[in-house]
């Protein structure tokens, strides 16, 4: 390894650490809470993804629900069809991987509010599509096998989540590829220029952000069991991901980690006092407002040391490159 | 063929309410360069406003129609100035911030309304409910005829001020370059406000009509967003000549699916139109968009 100061030192030791305290923690709590540390995990897993592909890319996707619960609905096909779980979970990560780059070729030629409604109407496509097809049980959703083991699953989502975290991180901050990608968020016409294959990193950086949430998907439909369309391919999904990473800062490693713990606890939080309720609907549009009025690089920019790694550069003219975008 | 001259006429008749809602929300888009994603939820507030004035008073839903519509614009008004904050606000992403922005009001908004109204449907009964009349022997629903021509001489009565009027220049103007539109002595900004209130004032009206014509609900949003962006994507963004052939053609699509495909596919038919525009013709059906 090329020379590692201090600082890069103590964040290492702090990595070790969690990961330790990561591991024994299925051992120390309650199986409800583990339940809900579980669900935490698997929304950083989702929120990362999705600030891949808009956090660095510039890419805003309002369907990116549709790949999980299209890796939920593979999974169990794969299953009932007697593939054993850890596989069907990979080939669903590779199908929706698969399918975000076909999807994508066309798609991802549309640029700001225009990709953000594609991606918006494919998800709802997909809905329905899962809705009417033979082999998906329509409206009633499909059963899985159970699996009463929670640390299994807590292990899965862990795996997956730290692999996703530093696969984004490695991608996107250490490697050249993650240059190539910020070179398209800022001034994709110049990248173009500079020589850079515009389309293929789009397509891979696409297809990167919908393989985690594939698997993801899987893995919360082995976990649940029990999947419909209204669980998985609900609306909502989508909706936390952005909500999550906006909260807790684009484009930034930490940002959608914080985003997704201070989100899914408050969710859960609520849960536990007032049931299932719409006021956290009202609750998560008042944090984006507020967020996005007045903390606009999220929760992150309070702490600098998180926040500095990625802030986008501030513009000296306010409103001429807004007109220019959008043209 | 009755059936088919039928589902036309249908199709014809509500493409016409979809109309008020795609020139509204393109020319939102013509002025602010913002996509709103909550226009379904401005249409659901509008039926809901409808409906809790006629609960209480019992007048006539369609009476209301003008006070609505004053009361959305000036909503919009005095609403508008916060989402230009987001807009100006001084960072290269500032137009992504703004979509996540009203994509967030958009949820504040559907969630107030299930907490408030819960998640049952309601109706609104107007004098012209249940009503029909015959023309060759195929049947016209009342509302839908009377909502319909109502949506359309307000699109055209706006279509006029903003083409024949000094202040539909400046519209214009501030929709073409909104700085060299401030240093021929425009006030961009109070334009930008004023576009906002039209826009909500006509999506506001589209709520009524909507609310009478099917249920007044607060999921009904979700589906009128997707109508509102179909239109304006389908006809180019910006374009209000395309907004308003492509809100035919949605009704004519909705209403063609419903009887010879099957309701739950229009989503999934939509989409597919949609895409294929897209990808053929990116600035729309006319190829006058941006």
């Amino acid at each position: 390894m090329e020379y590692v100061d201090n600082s890069q030192k103590r964040n290492l030791i702090w990595i070790a650490l969690l990961v330790i305290v990561a591991t024994v923690i299925p051992f120390a709590i309650s199986s409800f809470w583990l339940r809900i540390v579980t669900g935490v995990l698997m929304w950083i897993g989702l929120a990362q993804s999705w600030n891949i592909l808009a956090g660095y890319m510039g890419y805003v996707s309002f369907g990116h629900g549709a790949f999980f619960g299209l890796g939920a609905y593979v999974t169990a096909i794969a299953m009932s069809l007697g593939v054993h779980f850890i596989i069907s979970a990979l080939i669903a990560g590779v199908f929706t991987a698969a399918f975000a780059a076909i999807i994508g070729y066309p798609t991802l030629r549309l640029q700001g509010a225009y990709f953000a409604i594609a991606t918006w109407a494919f998800a709802e496509a997909i809905r329905q599509i899962v809705l009417v097809l033979p082999f998906t049980g329509g409206a009633y959703g499909m059963r899985l096998p159970p699996m009463l083991n929670e640390n299994f699953f807590y292990y899965m989502m862990l795996l997956t989540i730290i692999g996703t975290v530093a696969i984004a991180y490695y991608l996107m901050h250490k490697a050249k590829f993650g240059l190539k990608v910020k070179a398209i968020r800022e001034e994709e016409i110049a990248a173009n220029v500079l020589g850079l294959d515009v389309t293929r990193i789009k397509i891979s950086v696409f297809a990167l952000s919908a393989f985690f949430p594939g698997i993801l998907g899987g893995i919360y439909a082995y976990w649940i069991t029990y999947i419909h369309p209204d669980s998985v391919l609900a609306p909502v999904i989508a909706d936390q991901m952005v909500v999550m990473t906006m909260l807790g800062g684009l484009g930034t490693i930490a940002g959608p980690i914080i985003g997704a713990v201070v989100l899914f606890m408050g969710n859960r939080l609520l849960w536990v006092f007032w049931g299932d309720t719409s006021f956290y609907l009202v609750l998560v549009g008042l944090a984006v407002a507020l967020v996005i009025l007045f903390l606009p690089s999220g929760l992150v920019s309070l702490v600098p040391r998180l926040g500095k790694k990625d802030k986008p550069k501030v513009d000296d003219q306010p409103n001429s490159s807004v007109t220019e975008h959008t043209k | 063929m009755d059936l088919f001259f039928q589902t036309l006429v249908n199709g014809l008749l509500i493409g016409g309410i979809y109309i008020a809602v795609a020139a509204g929300f393109t020319l939102c888009f013509g002025v602010l360069h913002v996509i709103d994603f909550a226009v379904g939820e401005w249409v659901m507030l509008g039926a809901f406003a409808v409906f809790w004035l006629n609960f209480f008073t019992g007048v006539d839903p369609l009476i209301f129609l003008p006070l609505i519509m004053v009361l959305f614009m000036i909503v919009g008004y005095y609403f508008q100035p916060l989402l230009q904050r987001v807009i100006t606000n001084q960072q290269s992403n500032a137009l992504l911030m703004a979509l996540a922005f009203t994509f967030g009001m958009s949820i504040l908004f559907r969630g107030s309304a299930l907490t408030l109204f819960g998640f049952n449907q309601r109706s609104l009964t107007t004098f012209l409910s249940g009503k029909n009349f015959e023309i060759l022997g195929i049947s016209i629903p009342a509302l839908r005829f009377g909502a319909t021509v109502f949506a359309v001489l307000v699109t055209l009565l706006f279509m006029f001020l903003l083409y024949k009027t000094k202040l539909g220049l400046a519209v214009r103007a501030a929709a073409e370059r909104q700085d060299v539109a401030g240093l021929m002595g425009i006030d961009s900004s109070n334009i930008a406000r004023i576009v906002y209130a039209i826009y909500l004032g006509l999506t506001a009206m589209s709520g009524t009509f909507l609310g009478s014509i099917f249920s007044v609900h607060p999921d009904m949003g979700l589906r009128y967003t997707l109508f509102a962006f179909f239109v304006v994507v389908a006809g180019g963004l910006g374009s209000i000549q395309g907004a308003i052939l492509a809100g035919i053609m949605l009704g004519l699509i909705n209403s063609f699916v419903a009887v010879y495909v099957g309701g739950q596919y229009i989503f999934l038919i939509l989409f597919t139109v949609l895409y294929l525009i897209l990808l053929v013709a990116p600035k729309g059906i006319l190829g006058k968009g941006w």
